[in-house]
């Protein structure tokens, strides 16, 4: 075969083969462009949907904020009603401490127990304790039987003291409870044993 | 056949053998190369059995490990090459000694051969897994691309020397 022949053969096939590839690496990137325009396509749809979303919820939360800014004011009116309610309850009340000692080591305290004002001891003691009493009308007045299901018995009776501020001392109550008017922030304690009035 | 031809013939063998087996990047062979060469000195039957045992033995012992059901189609496109190096040469005939142009035509014939190995390859490759063929190809296009490339450059770079040294050495006036 001659050589020009032969070369332009040679040449054929080469570009033959070149266009075959070229072919090829054209339908590669068309196969990519597909496959890409596809899940751009979902990709597209995915954001309109948190979009979507996205608006929702800012809806939502502009909503909550609305509601929000209104508890808030609702909030602040009654915070004030309530400030001044509170004012108003505070000059009908006092505060009191009791203190109840068992006798036996047991010794519970109520401190700044809030009572109405007026409130006599025995009213004050109902409110933080089980209080069995009977009233003496000779004396016009109830004398204390038990507190807390602890019964006056044999040489123990329930007698209750006041902490008098001056002396610093606990000293005896000298009437029967319900006719002892207790004070804001008086200090008053109930005991369990045998009277020593000496 | 002479002696010589024979150590020759076997020294390429051995060659071709070796290089497809050492590790390399991928798509980039000597074996190709070698077994056209092959058939181009010794004859197209002598160039396309070495392209297929090449391939079979590849097909065992590769570095990218065994081959499986791929290796006929590896054997058929190689031998392929081997036996267009024989059609080649008596193509060629009395021009060969004076043909300055055997390095642009051998690459442009391996061009053409590496593209109907790779051709062969993938349709085997898309018959045994049911694939389509098209897509086949189309995937492996670069891979493809690294392989005619390849082949297309060492066939420029090296056959028309080659010849002059393995022929010298099988004893040919060349």
């Amino acid at each position: 075969m001659k050589e020009t022949k032969r070369r332009f053969i040679m040449v054929v096939l080469a570009w033959i083969a070149s266009l075959f590839l070229v072919s090829l690496v054209a339908a590669y990137y068309y196969v990519e462009f597909q496959k890409e325009k596809s899940a751009n396509t979902v990709y597209v749809s995915m954001y309109n949907n948190l979009l979507k979303n996205y608006t929702s919820l800012l809806q939502s939360y502009t909503e909550l904020l609305n509601d929000y800014n209104s508890l808030a004011q609702s909030y602040e009116v009654e915070r004030q009603n309530l400030t001044h309610l509170l004012q108003q309850y505070e000059s009908c009340i006092m505060r009191v401490n009791i203190c109840i000692d068992y006798g036996n080591g047991t010794v519970q305290w109520y401190n700044q127990t809030i009572v109405p004002l007026g409130y006599n001891l025995l009213q004050a003691t109902r409110m933080v304790a089980q209080v069995n009493s009977t009233y003496w009308p000779a004396y016009r007045s109830s004398f204390v039987d038990a507190i807390n299901g602890v019964w006056n018995k044999g040489a123990y009776y329930w007698m209750w003291y006041y902490w008098d501020k001056e002396s610093k001392a606990w000293k005896y109550g000298d009437c029967g409870a319900d006719l002892y008017i207790l004070s804001d922030g008086e200090t008053v304690r109930w005991r369990y044993e045998i009277p020593n009035y000496g | 056949m002479k002696c010589r031809r024979t150590a020759t013939l076997i020294v390429m063998a051995a060659l071709c053998i070796g290089v497809q087996l050492t590790p390399r990047p991928p798509n980039v062979e000597f074996t190709s190369l070698i077994c056209f060469l092959t058939g181009f000195l010794f004859g197209a039957l002598f160039g396309a059995l070495l392209g297929a045992l090449t391939m079979f033995i590849n097909g065992f012992l590769s570095p990218w490990g065994f081959a499986g059901i791929i290796m006929p189609f590896q054997m058929l496109g190689m031998a392929l090459m081997g036996l267009a190096g024989g059609v080649y040469r008596k193509l060629i005939s009395n021009d060969f000694s004076i043909s300055k142009s055997l390095n642009f035509e051998s690459a442009c014939l391996a061009a053409f051969l590496t593209l109907i190995y790779d051709i062969i390859t993938n349709v085997g490759y898309a018959v045994l897994f049911n694939l389509e063929i098209v897509i086949v190809l189309i995937t492996g296009v670069w891979l493809s691309i690294i392989h005619v490339v390849s082949n297309t450059v060492l066939f420029g770079a090296a056959f028309h020397r080659l010849v002059k040294i393995v022929g010298s050495l099988a004893g040919e006036n060349l």
